[in-house]
């Protein structure tokens, strides 16, 4: 059976010349065989602005007054990727009863926690990880910090505003989802209060190691299912900057189906009970030490 | 390992890192290092060596560590720096393969097949039919899988008959790798063989021809085994990959006959549905379209994380006929975004009258992008009912867009039910593209209203008005942007020029060249653009000069409105191909190819650094229809690089050579 979009189809150079153009603005690559995924995000914007082919509005995100905020609205479009709460149940159970006892033994003086949730789209992660800081129980009376930062400015709208839907919710226990929202509509929760007050978010393109908008170190780091988005060089340069901003003897927890083979060997590999997770080790005076 | 342990471990990886490979001593210092008892820091060490200048004397010491028979870490660290090492490493590891210890053979198989060179090509081929041990002909067989070549597909399809299992196992997977299709009767066997039939169907699925879905079907309805019907449904994905349109309704009857004989085949094409192998999936995806269970239609759509399978998932859901849409409808709150989005769209083409009610109510509770689709799919409804709902978000700057586009569609069947919201909204103070949709199906009538709102709404909206008027009332479009020009805002500004360049003509130069070094870059821009258009001669000195500047935006706009004039000076387009810009380099050529003289000009190009220029300095070429410029795009045919710019010489030379 013909399946006819009706829209323009995206020529080998087009795709080419936009694939290019938003490596150079932001590291991430669109593998070759996403052409058609990197098509059907990028029509709305066609459409939107009321052109007709991917030559324009490649030409119209080089070369129009308006360049900068259509580039990162298309970077959006491209990089808007599925996240829920309570997601990869293994590795947060693991992180919760084998990682945060030890950040509490080891933070015990300064009773200061911070994590980062890197790439953190509508935040669902960073709300996760601040629900499973309180669940321990761990860490009464302590300065709790979780930070999400992502590419996107739609999405980090989304994450301050924290009401989601039921897809976001669909590995929630009905406990957690009486614990940690409250109803807002017949189909919509909304983090609760406290929980919100916990995670701050920010803008910040993982290329720019310049601009993290960390002040000081973070004690784990989550970049689940991001490094997909980035080509190996790329991938080590983020890498660099989330082993900067870690504490030595901090946790960077990937998704599960990544590791840093081939890619880095400053962190290691540490074999939880319940999953592997990698730390930056305790001593060396690599960069940003 | 204690605490002490591990920073001495950190003390030694970093001292590697930070080893300068310039001294002497360093080679020997990494190939210690290559014998840590941390991975880390022989990880390390073969990084290091890699960096090392004399290549030729490392690999030789590389070659000498493989040797060390009870040093495992250090060999295989050696093995991962010998693999990037390039082709440097290629003669000396292809050398080994004749050394007397198998082991060693084995080790120079697996690294020239990590190097993926074609120069290995050759002895991996005699290594593959001539050694003496199986180990080393595995891994031939696994290598020439990436080095590929014509020698090696044959070579691998010589081994499918050989009686070592593992051998043709190998032969198989290579011969998968490089999609390299063996001839039909030598796969046939195979798909019996518990061992090898999920490899057999998989170079099956690389098979044209039509006795291959018939195989296949075969597989898929062997009720004693799950893995040949899976393997079936491999090479069914792969299958389909290939094939035409036209072709797919009789491979769907035979498929869906042969699962209708298979009893629980919902079940099981549910199972497949959620495998974690991309291929079963793929091939999944195929059953369940010949299926057509509307229970597996969220399913299906859930196959779209997967991103490359989104072109069949969509395929295969529309397959499935309007039955599914509810179905979709009712899931969709609960589908993953990628799922979402794949079934939003089919969900659009499927919507009709009847669908009203449930996609009102999608836009009342629904996150954003399932608004958006409840917005798109309601404008294709064809329905009264769908118009008011629609109208609550022409104010919504995420939303108004897809509403508005909505309404005009259904203005087609209620125009005045449409008209009547459209200016409700904008009097209450709607998004810019309400405008465009109410010009669009009121006309002219709307005039007197787009006249008001240029003059006194919000910024966005004065600067659509400007623009709009213009489209249906040419005059007094232009008296309104001669206005517009001195507005505050640079948005309507720009607006105003972009209509004096439409619907103006040369006299109105001098305002263009006011608006030319406006303060705001927006301004000017859209100035360049005008000049053009509206033809404007006297300023082509003005434009000249902004050819050289360095914002690519700037230059490339003055070069096209040069052109667009009929002045583009030669001058002025060497200028312009000495732009950094690659998109001012091709504006430039292809203007100089309208204007004649682009034959040297493309010449020229066909070294340029940027593979897009090359390409299209190879078009032009082509469009010359010139046979004498056949030998020089051969030439640069032998050195190009580039896939894309290299398909663009070979279509020229085709089209010269008259193939």
């Amino acid at each position: 059976m013909p399946f006819d979009t009706g829209r323009p189809e995206m020529t080998a150079e087009e795709f080419r010349l936009l694939r290019d153009f938003v490596y150079a603005y932001c590291g991430i690559l669109v593998r070759d065989d996403m052409k058609y995924v990197m098509e059907r995000r990028l029509w709305p914007r066609l459409e939107a602005l009321g052109l007709t082919d991917f030559s324009t509005y490649y030409r119209y995100l080089r070369f129009d007054a308006q360049r900068r905020s259509e580039l990162e609205t298309a970077v959006e479009a491209l990089t808007t990727h599925e996240t829920y709460f309570f997601r990869e149940p293994r590795q947060l159970k693991a992180f919760s009863e084998e990682v945060l006892p030890v950040l509490e033994r080891r933070n015990a003086r300064s009773r200061r926690l911070r994590i980062w949730s890197a790439g953190c789209s509508s935040g669902e992660e960073a709300y996760t990880v601040a629900m499973l800081l309180l669940e321990s129980g761990r860490f009464e009376g302590w300065e709790l910090e979780v930070h999400g930062t992502d590419i996107s400015r739609r999405v980090l709208n989304a994450a301050r505003l924290g009401e989601y839907g039921p897809s976001a919710l669909r590995s929630t226990s009905a406990d957690k989802l009486a614990r940690y929202f409250v109803h807002v509509g017949p189909n919509r929760v909304r983090v609760r209060d406290d929980v919100r007050a916990m995670v701050s978010f920010g803008h910040h393109n993982l290329r720019d190691v310049d601009s993290v908008p960390l002040a000081s170190r973070v004690d784990a780091v989550f970049c689940r299912n991001v490094l997909i988005y980035f080509d190996a060089p790329a991938r080590q340069r983020v890498l660099r900057l989330l082993y900067d901003k870690l504490v030595p003897g901090g946790y960077l927890m990937l998704g599960h189906s990544e590791n840093l083979i081939n890619l880095s060997a400053d962190f290691e590999l540490v074999h939880l009970r319940g999953d592997l997770v990698y730390r930056r080790p305790e001593m060396g005076g690599g960069g940003g030490t | 390992m204690s605490e002490e342990g591990r920073n001495a471990e950190e003390v030694r990886y970093r001292a590697l890192l930070d080893l300068d490979v310039s001294r002497p001593e360093a080679r020997e210092e990494l190939v210690t290092g290559l014998h840590d008892e941390s991975w880390r820091v022989r990880r390390a060490a073969a990084e290091g060596l890699v960096r090392l200048p004399e290549r030729g004397a490392v690999v030789e010491r590389l070659i000498a560590v493989l040797g060390e028979r009870d040093e495992t870490g250090a060999r295989n660290a050696a093995a991962e720096s010998l693999a990037g090492m390039g082709a440097s490493a290629v003669q000396p590891l292809v050398h080994l393969l004749g050394h007397a210890d198998p082991d060693l053979r084995k080790f120079a198989a697996d690294i020239l097949g990590q190097l993926a060179l074609p120069e290995a090509e050759g002895a991996l081929v005699a290594v593959l039919l001539e050694d003496g041990d199986l180990n080393v002909r595995v891994a031939a067989a696994e290598a020439l899988g990436r080095v590929g070549g014509r020698g090696a597909a044959f070579a691998l399809e010589r081994v499918l008959s050989n009686p070592e299992p593992l051998l043709r196992l190998s032969a198989l997977e290579s011969l998968a790798a490089l999609r390299h299709p063996p001839p039909l009767a030598d796969v046939v066997p195979l798909l019996n063989n518990p061992l090898l039939k999920r490899s057999a169907y998989r170079v099956l699925g690389l098979i044209e021809r039509t006795e291959v879905v018939a195989l296949v079907c075969r597989g898929l309805a062997a009720s004693e085994s799950r893995s040949t019907r899976e393997a079936a449904l491999v090479a069914l994905g792969q299958h389909s990959a290939r094939m035409a349109d036209g072709a797919r309704p009789a491979m769907y009857a035979a498929v869906g006959e042969a699962l209708r004989r298979l009893l629980g085949a919902v079940s099981w094409v549910t199972s497949a549905l959620e495998s974690g192998d991309i291929e079963v999936k793929t091939g999944a995806l195929v059953a369940a379209a010949a299926l057509r269970e509307p229970r597996l239609a969220p399913l299906v759509a859930e196959v779209a994380q997967e991103e490359r399978l989104v072109p069949e998932v969509m395929r295969t859901l529309a397959c499935f006929g309007p039955e599914t849409g509810r179905e979709l409808l009712a899931s969709m709150d609960r589908l993953s975004f990628p799922a979402r989005e794949a079934a939003g769209q089919v969900l659009v083409d499927m919507v009709d009258e009847s669908f009203v009610p449930e996609l009102v109510q999608m836009l009342d509770w629904g996150e954003v992008d399932l608004k958006g689709v409840a917005a798109r799919a309601l404008g294709r409804t064809g329905a009264l009912e769908a118009v008011e709902p629609l109208a609550g978000f022409l104010s919504n700057p995420e939303l108004a867009g897809v509403a508005a586009r909505a309404l005009v569609a259904l203005s087609a069947g209620f125009r005045a039910q449409v008209l009547q919201v459209l200016q409700t909204s904008l009097e209450q103070g709607a998004q810019p593209v309400v405008l465009n949709a109410l010009v669009r199906v009121g006309g002219t009538a709307q005039l007197p209203l787009v006249r008001r709102i240029a003059r006194e709404a919000s910024v966005p909206l004065r600067a659509t008005a400007v623009e709009v008027l213009a489209a249906v009332d040419p005059s007094g479009g232009l008296e309104l942007a001669r206005v517009a020009l001195v507005d505050e805002a640079p948005r309507v500004r720009a607006a105003a020029v972009r209509v004096l360049g439409q619907v103006g003509d040369v006299s109105l130069a001098p305002l263009l060249q006011r608006a030319l070094s406006d303060d705001a870059l927006e301004v000017r821009l859209a100035a360049l653009e005008a000049v053009g258009e509206c033809g404007a001669v006297a300023l082509a000195e003005d434009l000249e000069a902004l050819v050289r500047h360095p914002d690519g935006a700037i230059a490339f706009r003055a070069v096209r409105s040069l052109a667009r004039l009929g002045v583009l000076r030669d001058e002025v387009i060497q200028h312009a191909v000495a732009h950094e810009d690659h998109e001012v380099v091709k504006a430039a050529l292809l203007a100089g190819a309208a204007s004649g003289g682009g034959e040297a000009l493309a010449l020229g190009l066909l070294g340029h650094a940027h593979w897009d220029v090359r390409a299209a300095a190879a078009r032009v070429l082509a469009d010359s229809r010139e046979e004498r410029l056949l030998p020089p795009l051969m030439n640069a045919l032998l050195s190009e690089t580039d896939a894309l710019a290299r398909r663009a010489l070979v279509d020229a030379v085709e089209r010269l050579s008259g193939r």
